[in-house]
């Protein structure tokens, strides 16, 4: 897939922002990108972001649609089974990677970034992690390359932290050849792709035996079209995340054969395990794109505007909001692919960075975007700016994959265990 | 065929240039840089040529510090084969010049025996468009410049290429081996996907010292930077109440007519 050249592209507008330089060679530097391949990584979706995902991010946002062509091209990047081994047409990437296309995505379009988390994150590693040999070949090929858009079903309308207490059951039928699927899953990404019709596979949780402790909490592979499985409703007036589609699934009796059983019956919570620290990680990887953004506008404006003969850069509030921000963000970032360095996506047992990384980078761009808002005025108030729309985008990250409060909870569980930090 | 794609590291396109001090030169301390855009897109027809099997090996060449490999890899995970480093310190906006660039082409365009030369047709730090022409000359092979369009014959002997020039397009045909330099209109260049990304790691760069395929006398520039100055400032527009101002103004004070 070919991009325009950059030089037919050259517009003096306000929105284009300048890019730093990433010449300096510093160690902080090699954390955010270890190897020539992590680097060539970045440079190409920086490229690709500026002349394919920013133009459409503000329409698409505005009119509530998935853009599918998008995604697809980011198949052909080869960036849709990034954490998938190359067998199975995957990119056989590492966490670090995964951290770097979710932070330059989300700088110009979280939501479309989202979908993507969903897909790659969520279904796909999740499968390549957790899936029989069949399975994997049977799903993952088409998912990367863009060909089956899919997305995870845990959460339902009346349960969300309260993971256990989940009440989509699955019944193995008499001749044990099927499970029945009753129930409800809410807040879908990719959930529907129409508006009209299911997503096209997902990775469900149900229960499969409600008398045991844990419920005999089960993960299966359900398809787009099978009897029983349907659109509860697309999610719309979603404050941010809006050009992402997010859906109420509904299961009446949904037939799945035991082949579509991911892992061992009773045993997802390990499937669980092993995924949450991939998603919390990427998510807060969105967490700075979308900071990153906001520092870069911010910057620019306060560069050009002019309050009383001299430009608002030179303001002490202006300057307090934008270094604050640098360096929250610096933070964040470092703490996010520090984590990552350390993730063995095969592995488990780092869940309290994983929360960790979430619950300071989630604030910190809503925090930061907010800024951005303040020091644009007016301006920082329209569409046409970009930073409202990260700012509403924003406020997702201390809600999806796992509130602040979750991570609250989860972290105090694991620092009670360990005791001492090194 | 075997073909050489020369390419070169520039102040990346969107940054904001500024002077030294000193007025020796443009500020090159912590500025981004990027592969030159017009090498680009000789990049992206080359690896086309290789799609439709009338290249059967690519080889990118840079030359520049060490950083020139930067430019390299990206040629590699566009679909390029191999890369040759040629090392030299010399400035590459200013002191190294088209006419050592082009004498150190040849060698190599000899050393691979390369068939097709295929380059952008200028680089957008120092702009003078003359490397193409100097190195066809140097090697006595027929030259194409300002290529917008390039068709082999079913032979891949003969190549007919459109070519843009101030009067308008003109079509020029050529038999291998020759020089091609590239036009912004040739193609849109590809995305590096991530599996090729990962596929350039093997890929081998061979480093070489400039002098060590040329004199070094030869490397040394013909022309001397005296200063190097941004451009006047743009002075504001007049806006004229009617057409006879408009002559008035353009006779006497713009001097234009």
């Amino acid at each position: 897939m070919y991009r325009v050249s950059k030089l037919a592209l050259r517009s003096p507008s306000l929105l284009k922002t300048q890019l730093f330089s990433t010449a300096t060679k510093s160690s902080a530097t090699q954390l955010f990108h270890p190897t020539e391949e992590h680097v060539a990584l970045r440079q190409m979706l920086r490229s690709f972001v500026e002349s394919e995902v920013d133009p459409q991010a503000l329409v698409h946002n505005r009119t509530e649609t998935f853009n599918v062509e998008l995604f697809r091209k980011l198949g052909s990047l080869g960036l849709l089974g990034i954490t998938v081994e190359p067998e199975y047409g995957g990119s056989g990437m590492d966490a670090t990677a995964a951290c770097i296309a979710h932070e330059e995505l989300s700088a110009a379009d979280p939501a479309f970034c989202l979908s993507y988390l969903a897909h790659s994150m969520l279904f796909v590693n999740n499968l390549a992690r957790n899936g029989s040999h069949e399975q994997k070949l049977k799903y993952l090929p088409k998912a990367c390359t863009g060909e089956l858009i899919c997305g995870m079903g845990m959460s339902e309308p009346s349960v969300g932290t309260d993971v256990l207490g989940m009440s989509t059951t699955a019944k193995l039928t008499p001749d044990g050849k099927h499970y029945l699927i009753n129930g409800a899953k809410m807040w879908i990404t990719n959930g529907t792709i129409d508006g009209k019709s299911t997503g096209d596979a997902f990775l469900v949780y149900a229960k499969t035996d409600p008398t045991q402790r844990g419920g005999g909490l089960t993960s299966f592979l359900v398809d787009k079209g099978m009897p029983g499985f349907t659109l509860g409703q697309k999610i719309e007036d979603k404050c941010g995340m809006r050009a992402s589609m997010t859906a109420e699934l509904v299961f009446s009796d949904v037939k799945v054969p035991i082949e579509n059983v991911v892992g061992e019956v009773g045993k997802a919570s390990l499937c669980m395990m092993r995924n949450l620290e991939i998603e919390r990680v990427t998510l807060a990887a969105m967490a700075l794109g979308i900071a990153r953004r906001s520092i870069e506008v911010m910057t620019r404006y306060s560069q050009e505007r002019k309050a009383f003969g001299k430009p608002i850069a030179e303001y002490g509030q202006i300057q307090k909001a934008i270094a604050e921000s640098y360096a929250e963000y610096m933070a964040g970032r470092s703490y996010v692919y520090n984590f990552a360095a350390s993730l063995e996506l095969s592995t488990y047992g780092n869940g309290l960075d994983a929360d960790g990384v979430k619950l300071f980078c989630a604030p910190m761009a809503k925090r930061v975007a907010d800024r951005a808002i303040q020091c644009l005025g007016g301006y920082g108030y329209v569409g046409e700016y970009q930073v409202e729309r990260l700012w509403r985008d924003a406020k997702l990250l201390e809600i999806g994959g796992g509130t602040n409060e979750a991570h609250h909870k989860n972290m105090v569980r694991d620092l009670r265990k360990s005791g001492k930090i090194e | 065929m075997k073909v050489l794609v020369p390419i070169k590291r520039v102040i990346d396109y969107a940054v904001k240039v500024r002077v030294l001090p000193d007025k020796s030169g443009v500020d090159l301390n912590n500025v981004k840089m990027s592969l030159n855009p017009f090498c680009e897109i000789a990049i992206e027809e080359a690896v086309r040529l290789k799609e439709k099997k009338i290249a059967t090996e690519l080889v990118a060449v840079s030359i520049g510090p060490k950083a020139a490999q930067d430019s390299i890899r990206t040629a590699l995970a566009m679909g390029v084969d191999k890369g040759i480093h040629i090392e030299t310190n010399l400035r590459t906006d200013q002191e190294l010049q088209p006419l050592a660039v082009a004498k150190l082409l040849k060698e190599v365009a000899k050393r691979e025996d390369a068939k097709l030369v295929v380059l952008g047709k200028q680089s957008i730090d120092s702009d003078n468009g003359q490397v193409g022409q100097m190195l066809a000359s140097l090697l006595d092979w027929p030259q194409v410049t300002f290529a917008s369009k390039v068709t082999f014959a079913d032979d891949k002997q003969s190549l007919t290429v459109d070519r843009e020039t101030d009067k308008g397009s003109e079509v020029v045909q050529v038999t291998v081996p020759a020089v091609v330099t590239a036009d912004l209109r040739l193609n849109e260049p590809r995305y590096a996907s991530l599996p090729n990304i990962m596929k350039a790691k093997k890929k081998p760069i061979e480093t070489l010292a400039a002098d060590s395929l040329i004199d070094a006398k030869d490397l040394q520039p013909r022309n001397t930077v005296l200063k190097v100055e941004e451009p006047a400032a743009r002075k504001a527009g007049e806006i004229v109440d009617s057409v006879d101002s408009l002559i008035n103004s353009l006779k006497n004070k713009a001097k234009v007519i």
